[in-house]
């Protein structure tokens, strides 16, 4: 199944979904798409001027810029996925380097999608850790 | 030498304006760098900066600030941009801004882009921060020396000032034509008035759109972007030389707001967008007022914009409403104040909003002629702006002053 | 597009004894026709997919909780993501921070492989009003 990942760049959440069995849909994903298409002559950073406009599908033109191009990128993998992992409470610097505005959306519209979604806490201790893990273990062996 | 620019931003990868940004960069013989940090150094940054964005990029940002603000990352200059009506990405790159001029010596610019980013802006931008690098000497002169002539060759006005120790002793415009021609024209008329012939003239300075064109016919010493030199001829004629500054020029078609640190630019907005917020739009108002744009300023002093409200800032519908209650018995002087009034409100919605603006206020190019239009600007900014003598010949002022620096 | 090229992190978990090193000669050893780039976390695998998921398969075989994977959008040596061209891009940050949770995600992984389960979260509830009064009351 495509679980979609929330940091939708962490190595630790695309990491496992694939560890057990399910396909991660992650930014990287959506940027490799654009980087590998060699119709766009310009080389594009992660998003192309088409990619921002057709963010307006997910938040009107007073939303900046940034924030459309980000959802140009995750809208469309959260349409296709079956299933969802978030990982809340992450450290500042973790997530998808970037705009907070952008991440309430994605969360937003996952919960809008009525998939199933595991909401997992970013573990501080080895404890905590070996929760995260089984939580996320159980979740992903029961969507089959 | 390449100049190392310095980028700080949130956005710019997300918007599709990053290649567009390292493009101009390169157009100007400069790069594009980011400075190093390492997850540890975020939190520390963040907490020394004491603003805490919500925002991780934004907090890269402050932390990437402070690498630069400590001397341990290496670079000539910092561009700082954010997206667009983000309110707090917009409160974090003018804070930083500060932070890095309180900090460091570096020549700063910052900018808020949408996707459909102005590249001619941008372009601008980026020549006028390595003209602070490489020109940093000759942009600290504050007096002019010797016999120079600059030529403003404007979209739609071309402008030639002489100079000699430190005064001007003469000037001359007229509307642009052919570019060589008309200032051809303006720089007779002016050595005429200042008594001096060509030969006599040490050094002459070119900027304006014209600028390369004239710069090749004349020989010119300075051929530089509009954006320094109009800085350097503002504080000139406005005696500001030290410290900060707004420069307002609401021009016939396009506006600027310059805001400047000791005579240097460190941000700036032009706009273009809308004849409602030019001075094209008090040029229709006195046309269907019957009067000349000159006498408009001084009708509009008297008035009381109060009494002509308009529902709309175009030129169209907005110049209909003031005709309108005109017809409802209101004078002269309320409509010609609700002109300004419209003009003036609009640049500070669309343009100052994108700028920090600091006082004291300067107001040049032709419209700061207009009284109304300064009274106007005043109101919405609260503080009347400053509009020293000559206030149109800013570039050409500019331009002889810092050719000057070639002698 | 995909299916013909497939850029893969390869990060080593801090609690890990493998060193970079050894996991690009091993890579190396499988004599598959990747691309296979030591870093300082691990090495960057670039290839056919199903040659780099083969690759990546046979590493978990030997290292199976020590090594952890993410594809990279940008291939190797991309001047748009290479640190040496310009310095570090935003993801930077973010990736030390993961190579840090890694080895606590090691240490899970190998629990829960050893059967142990998780612990529901307590809610973080604040106290009552009325409780809270009562403190500064007593204070």
């Amino acid at each position: 199944m495509k679980v979609f990942i929330d940091p939708p760049n962490s190595l630790v959440l695309f990491d496992l979904v694939e560890r057990f069995g399910h396909e991660p849909l992650s930014t990287m994903a959506a940027i490799q798409e654009r980087v590998d298409n060699l119709e766009v002559d310009m080389p594009p950073m992660n998003v192309t001027l088409d990619d921002v406009v057709r963010g307006l599908k997910y938040a009107g033109v007073e939303v900046p810029s940034g924030v459309r191009g980000r959802l140009s990128l995750w809208g469309p993998l959260i349409e296709q996925a079956d299933a969802a992992i978030i990982m809340d409470d992450c450290p500042y610097s973790f997530g998808c380097v970037g705009c907070e505005r952008s991440e309430l959306m994605v969360k937003y519209l996952i919960k809008r999608r009525g998939i199933p979604t595991l909401h997992v806490r970013y573990p501080s201790t080895d404890e905590e850790a070996v929760s995260f893990v089984a939580m996320a273990k159980e979740f992903l062996e029961g969507l089959n | 030498m390449t100049i190392k620019i310095a980028q700080l931003s949130c956005g710019t990868e997300y918007s599709s304006v990053q290649y567009e940004i390292e493009k101009a960069a390169r157009s100007v013989g400069a790069k594009i760098v980011y400075p190093d940090v390492s997850a540890s150094d975020i939190d520390n940054a963040v907490k020394r900066f004491g603003f805490n964005p919500r925002s991780s990029q934004l907090k890269l940002m402050i932390a990437r600030a402070v690498q630069l603000a400590d001397g341990k990352y290496d670079a000539d200059a910092v561009f700082i941009t954010t997206c667009f009506r983000c309110a707090e990405a917009a409160l974090v790159r003018n804070e930083l801004r500060r932070f890095i001029q309180e900090n460091t010596r570096l020549p700063v610019v910052t900018y808020s882009f949408t996707e459909r980013l102005k590249a001619s802006q941008l372009l601008t931008r980026m020549e006028a921060l390595v003209t602070i690098v490489t020109r940093k000497e000759l942009l600290a002169r504050e007096r002019q020396t010797g016999i120079t002539v600059g030529i403003d060759s404007g979209s739609s006005t071309t402008k030639a000032v002489v100079m000699e120790n430190n005064k001007i002793i003469g000037k001359d415009w007229t509307p642009s034509g052919d570019v060589i021609a008309s200032a051809t024209l303006v720089l007779n008329n002016a050595l005429e008035m200042a008594g001096i012939e060509m030969k006599q003239v040490e050094a002459i300075g070119t900027t304006g759109y014209g600028r390369f064109t004239l710069g090749d016919h004349f020989g010119a010493k300075l051929v530089q972007e509009e954006l320094t030199v109009n800085s350097k001829g503002a504080v000139w004629l406005a005696d500001r030389q030290r410290g900060e500054a707004t420069i307002i020029d609401i021009g016939g078609m396009d506006n600027k707001a310059i805001t400047v640190r000791d005579g240097v630019p460190d941000n700036f907005t032009m706009g273009g967008i809308c004849a409602g917020a030019s001075g094209r739009f008090l040029e229709m108002t006195s046309k269907r007022l019957k009067i000349d744009v000159t006498e408009l300023g001084a009708l509009a002093d008297k008035g009381n914009w109060r009494n002509a409200k308009m529902n709309s800032y175009c030129s169209v519908f907005g110049i209909q409403d003031l005709v309108t209650t005109l017809g409802d018995g209101k004078s002269f002087e309320d409509v010609a104040a609700a002109a300004c009034h419209s003009v003036a409100e609009q640049v500070y919605e669309q343009q100052l909003q994108e700028i920090d603006v600091r006082h004291p206020i300067i107001q040049v190019g032709g419209t700061s002629l207009i009284s109304g239009l300064v009274t106007a600007v005043g109101e919405v900014l609260g503080e009347r702006p400053i509009v020293p003598p000559d206030s149109q010949y800013i570039g050409a002022v500019g331009g002889a002053l810092l050719s000057s620096g070639f002698l | 597009m995909t299916e013909e090229r497939e850029t893969r992190l390869f990060m080593i978990s801090p609690r890990s004894m493998l060193t970079p090193d050894q996991l690009v000669r091993l890579i190396h050893a499988y004599g598959a026709e990747a691309i296979v780039k030591e870093t300082c976390y691990g090495c960057l695998v670039e290839g056919p997919r199903s040659l780099v998921l083969d690759i990546l398969a046979r590493v978990r075989e030997k290292h199976p909780n020590e090594v952890f994977s993410k594809i990279r959008a940008y291939p190797c040596s991309d001047p748009r993501r290479c640190r040496a061209q310009h310095g570090t891009r935003p993801g930077f940050a973010q990736l030390e921070e993961e190579w840090e949770l890694l080895s606590k995600i090691q240490y899970g992984l190998d629990r829960v492989s050893e059967g142990a389960g998780y612990k529901q979260y307590e809610d973080r509830k604040r106290i009552s009003v009325n409780d809270f009064k009562r403190i500064c009351e007593v204070q």
